[in-house]
């Protein structure tokens, strides 16, 4: 194909073939599988390796959150959103929990009392990746504080409570900066759902 | 605006720790507006996941599929169970201290006691806290079974990897004797929990249980033994 015709933005969201496979997923169709593997691998494998950095490990949970759609697809409901947000939603819970647990309250204390670490790194790195990505513009729309926070949360781990800390602002402010931030995103993406 | 509605942004990004999380889906059961916001936060979400996509590690892919070969897939009643059920687990999540209350006929209803001791940091507290984030998980699954007069009953949360046991009204096990309880994962128990001597009702926390196929209970000597007596009082399918 020499030139791909511009996908709508839904399609970003949700690309069509996977609410079918999902189907044909939930009947126990193993190569409904395979093919539902090759349509968002490596999207999962990149959200998690985002959020937990080390590759070994995110390989790990990779392999579990996989094995994890396809024992538990009977169970999706798809008058609840699409699969890929299921899907994705599994695989960012599964890193963030590895996370969370690989982190003693201690050392997760420390981590977010001391500044420097690794967290600007994340910013940095995932917003130049989304840099070169057609969320670019959506990015920019938000508000520095709706930009930190949702991407601290999302792909550091963290609680909104940290973040709170982390940025030093109110735990109101920062529920309410994830959320404005989130349907900025939304309404710029023109993401829509049901 | 209320406080909590607020949360659906932290919530999407999976920014909450347990008992948030649990009060949140609280929230979302009696807020359909809030659900909707949420589905569509998710989606945008997903949006994102394009621009960090990533090559897997070559061999990914026939791991998971060789891996997917030997699993079983989830039974889909779970759904359809779960909305004929009256009571939403949330709805009775308000407060911290959960009491599990049985009804006839094997329904299952929550009590959520006020937390006096709100904010104080104990065990105690932690535990109930998570007592309640399994009650509210969205994939809690509940099982029920009668033991001789009395009732053992099960809500996993396989999310959470944890799952709250409740006995009530088990025949006395004698003064010397309590009830202990099993995790049965490839034919092997492992001790989850004992009764003090004598008692006859429980709510246990039990961590671990992905994978577990059955729950057992069995009467043991005061203390608990290594390996449980057989028969059993009562075992439950967990898978």
């Amino acid at each position: 194909m020499t030139s791909e015709p511009e996908r709508t933005r839904q399609q970003v969201a949700t690309p069509p073939d996977v609410d079918d496979l999902m189907r044909r997923v939930a009947g126990g169709d193993r190569d409904a599988f395979a093919a539902l593997y090759d349509a968002i691998a490596s999207r999962v494998y990149g959200l998690i390796r985002r959020v937990i950095r080390d590759t070994g490990l995110a390989e790990e949970v990779a392999q579990e959150t996989l094995v994890e759609i396809w024992r538990t697809a009977p169970r999706f409901d798809p008058s609840r959103g699409s699969a890929a947000g299921w899907i994705f939603t599994i695989a960012h819970r599964r890193a963030v929990d590895r996370v969370r647990a690989e982190q003693s309250a201690a050392d997760r204390e420390r981590r977010t009392a001391t500044a420097s670490v690794p967290f600007d790194d994340v910013i940095e790195e995932v917003t130049a990746r989304l840099e070169q990505h057609a969320v670019r513009r959506c990015l920019r729309t938000l508000t520095q504080l709706q930009r930190e926070s949702i991407l601290l949360a999302y792909y550091g781990g963290l609680t909104y409570r940290e973040v709170a800390d982390r940025l030093g602002i109110a735990l109101p402010t920062v529920k309410t900066r994830m959320r404005d931030g989130l349907i900025r995103l939304r309404d710029c993406l023109g993401v829509s759902w049901g | 605006m209320t406080d909590i509605h607020t949360l659906s942004g932290a919530y999407t990004l999976n920014a909450m720790d347990d008992l948030d999380r649990a009060r949140f889906n609280h929230h979302l059961d009696e807020c359909p507006a809030c659900a909707a916001e949420v589905a569509e936060l998710t989606e945008t979400m997903a949006a994102l996941t394009e621009a960090t996509a990533e090559a897997p590690p070559i061999g990914l892919r026939s791991a998971v599929l060789a891996s997917v070969d030997d699993t079983l897939q989830l039974r889909p009643e779970t759904h359809r169970v779960s909305r004929r059920q009256p009571v939403r687990w949330g709805r009775w999540l308000a407060g911290a201290a959960a009491v599990v209350v049985l009804g006839g006929a094997g329904a299952v209803g929550y009590v959520i006691a006020d937390d006096a001791g709100r904010g104080a940091s104990t065990r105690a507290d932690a535990e109930t806290h998570r007592i309640a984030a399994v009650l509210a998980a969205p994939d809690a699954r509940t099982r029920s079974t009668a033991a001789r007069g009395g009732r053992v009953t099960v809500v996993a949360a396989e999310s959470l990897d944890e799952a709250v046991a409740v006995l009530t009204d088990l025949p006395s096990p004698g003064a010397d004797h309590a009830y202990q309880l099993w995790l049965i994962r490839d034919r092997t128990p492992r001790s989850v929990g004992i009764l003090a001597a004598g008692r006859t009702d429980a709510t246990r926390l039990i961590g671990g249980v992905r994978g577990a196929a059955l729950l057992g209970v069995s009467r043991e000597p005061a203390g608990g033994s290594a390996t449980p007596t057989v028969p059993l009082v009562t075992q439950l399918a967990l898978g």
